[in-house]
């Protein structure tokens, strides 16, 4: 006999409040990760978007890509060795409109490479969030340090750095807005920390987006935030269902006295609690996705279904402690007590 | 026939550094269909005789055998299933599952003992039972509409669908009224007569003797009278 079921038609007021609970606390737990994951996305997409490998800085840069230079003849060592290797820079800057209004944007170039745009000369590729400024393919922009015009061949989507859209150049272009003859960087994709070069310091994917200024500080604090939310959840569920299941002590004890095996017991309060909490978490990803879809434009929110999938997964191992726990007291409980208790 | 003995059974309790002895050396014998009412003062241990017959809680010193089993020597499993299969109780209040209907708080009892019956044959069973407690009219009703004297009625259901050997009854009349409580005690007669049921029963209730084969007075933790 499903009790447990039969138990929440019964008393569905009941368990609607606590599957309310369950349903925006998880909700609340999905959005902040979703615009964690969105500012993650805004402030390092261009990075993140890359493939696992090892990136390389000069030693003397001090963990700051701004401040890095690779001399010629190292990248060109290391290009001819490592034929996937790209050597890169980017930096932040403006771009003039057609109105002479100035966009910040994140210039970046790099040696031939699949995993950046190939820019001619006097070329602009954009992020697609340009599109919204009235920026189309075909307009020319400028800047102030470059002597010639930027046409805009094309835009290419969820690319940003630091909060700004990313704009692929030329190397020569970039080299002649900047006044530098180095690259910063060198990215070897699958590479790993074995490789190394000298005079270069190596950084995995991780490793780098922590070097990046405010990265790692608001990344840290939006987390923070998440998992503060899932414990605080968790505390709720545990609470929820021991105070749910405390006031069923005597009923529990009667079911004990009539012969109840305890995990018959054990098995309602799972189900229970999987039931309550399966259909809130699937209220809450519907919702989140659909908010995931309608989300302001000018919003950075990220929430994939690996995510919510992941945070679900913690959920459901939370409600189950939780009702775990209420279910070891129940265990406790003696017959002969909640029959001298009277009427539950 | 005996169906159960009760063999020098002692309990004491034990608050702080200070004991009581509540049954002091209890000797009985229960025979098969039988119904025998515990009497005494309040304190006397007449309802922790019950319970230490049940398998409810364990006795200090001393044996309990049902069916040439030892209750006591038994692990705590091995009593859960006796009490499942072999057992009835009806409690002063009725302690129904609030969220079952009186069909399925019988169906419970069935799935509970590990009933042998189909499904077809276990909601026969239920029907029957239900007629005879006269409770078949509101096999659909949930506890909370019925009143306490229908309420015991569905209790007594529950303790005997199973067939069990024995019916421990702890004071089943206490909360219904004096017409309620004749009622109920002549439902707990006739069935534990007609299905060959052996009933103990602790009682307050002098008119309830009536309804009784063999009165065992206690007082103090022993067994003043037993007088049939």
């Amino acid at each position: 006999m499903n009790l447990a079921w039969k138990e929440i038609k019964k008393n569905k007021v009941r368990f609607l409040i606590l599957g309310s609970i369950v349903f925006l606390v998880s909700f609340l737990t999905f959005i902040i990760s979703g615009l964690a994951n969105g500012l993650s996305q805004d402030n390092a997409a261009l990075i993140k978007d890359l493939p696992q490998g090892q990136f390389y800085m000069n030693e003397d840069a001090d963990q700051t890509y701004n401040l890095s230079k690779i001399d010629s003849s190292t990248q060109n060592e290391i290009l001819s060795k490592e034929k996937d290797a790209v050597a890169f820079s980017l930096q932040m800057g403006f771009l003039n409109d057609k109105d002479n209004k100035q966009q910040s944007v994140a210039f970046v170039t790099s040696t031939e490479s699949d995993l950046f745009e190939d820019v001619k000369h006097e070329e602009v590729v954009l992020d697609s969030s340009m599109k919204d400024k009235g920026i189309k393919v075909g307009d020319t922009l400028t800047n102030n340090q470059f002597s010639g015009k930027f046409v805009v061949k094309g835009f290419v989507d969820q690319k940003k750095y630091s909060h700004a859209p990313v704009a692929y150049i030329n190397e020569e272009d970039y080299k002649e807005i900047y006044r530098v003859d180095e690259m910063q960087m060198i990215f070897l994709p699958d590479g790993d920390s074995s490789k190394e070069f000298a005079g270069l310091e190596s950084f995995s994917n991780k490793e780098f987006l922590n070097t990046i200024p405010s990265y790692n500080a608001e990344q840290m604090s939006l987390n923070m935030i998440v998992w503060f939310l899932v414990v605080i959840s968790g505390m709720l569920f545990a609470i929820f269902f021991y105070m749910m299941n405390v006031q069923k002590i005597g009923l529990y004890g009667i079911l004990k006295a009539i012969g109840l095996k305890t995990s018959k017991i054990f098995q309602l309060i799972w189900t229970q609690m999987a039931i309550i909490t399966v259909i809130s978490l699937i209220l809450s990803v519907t919702f989140s996705q659909a908010f995931n879809m309608v989300a302001p434009e000018g919003m950075p929110f990220t929430l994939t279904i690996a995510t919510t999938t992941q945070l679900s997964i913690v959920f459901l191992i939370i409600g189950f402690i939780g009702a775990t726990i209420s279910g070891l007291q129940i265990r406790k409980i003696e017959p002969l007590q909640a029959i001298q208790q009277g009427e539950a | 026939m005996t169906l159960f003995t009760i063999d020098e059974v002692r309990k004491t309790f034990t608050n702080g550094e200070v004991k009581e002895e509540i049954l002091k050396g209890i000797n009985l014998s229960l025979k098969e269909g039988e119904i025998i009412a515990l009497v005494g003062a309040s304190g006397s241990g007449k309802s922790t005789l019950l319970t230490i017959a049940a398998g409810l809680q364990p006795a200090s010193d001393g044996q309990v055998i049902f069916e040439d089993n030892n209750l006591t020597s038994m692990s705590s499993e091995e009593v859960r299933k006796v009490r499942a299969s072999k057992f009835g109780f009806v409690f002063q209040f009725a302690h129904l599952v609030p969220f079952l209907t009186v069909e399925e708080q019988l169906l419970l009892m069935l799935d509970v003992s590990e009933s042998k019956l189909k499904k077809s044959e276990q909601k026969n069973e239920v029907d029957r039972i239900l007629k005879l407690v006269g409770m078949d009219h509101r096999k659909d009703s949930y506890p909370s509409s019925l009143s306490g004297g229908e309420k015991q009625r569905v209790a007594i259901a529950r303790a005997i669908i199973h067939k069990p050997k024995v019916l421990f009854a702890d004071e089943p009349t206490a909360s219904l009224d004096s017409k309620k409580s004749k009622e109920v005690m002549l439902l707990i007669r006739d069935l534990t007569k007609t299905l060959n049921i052996t009933t103990l029963m602790v009682t307050h209730d002098e008119e309830m003797l009536a309804y009784t084969d063999r009165i065992i007075k206690m007082s103090d933790g022993v067994i003043l009278q037993d007088a049939l």
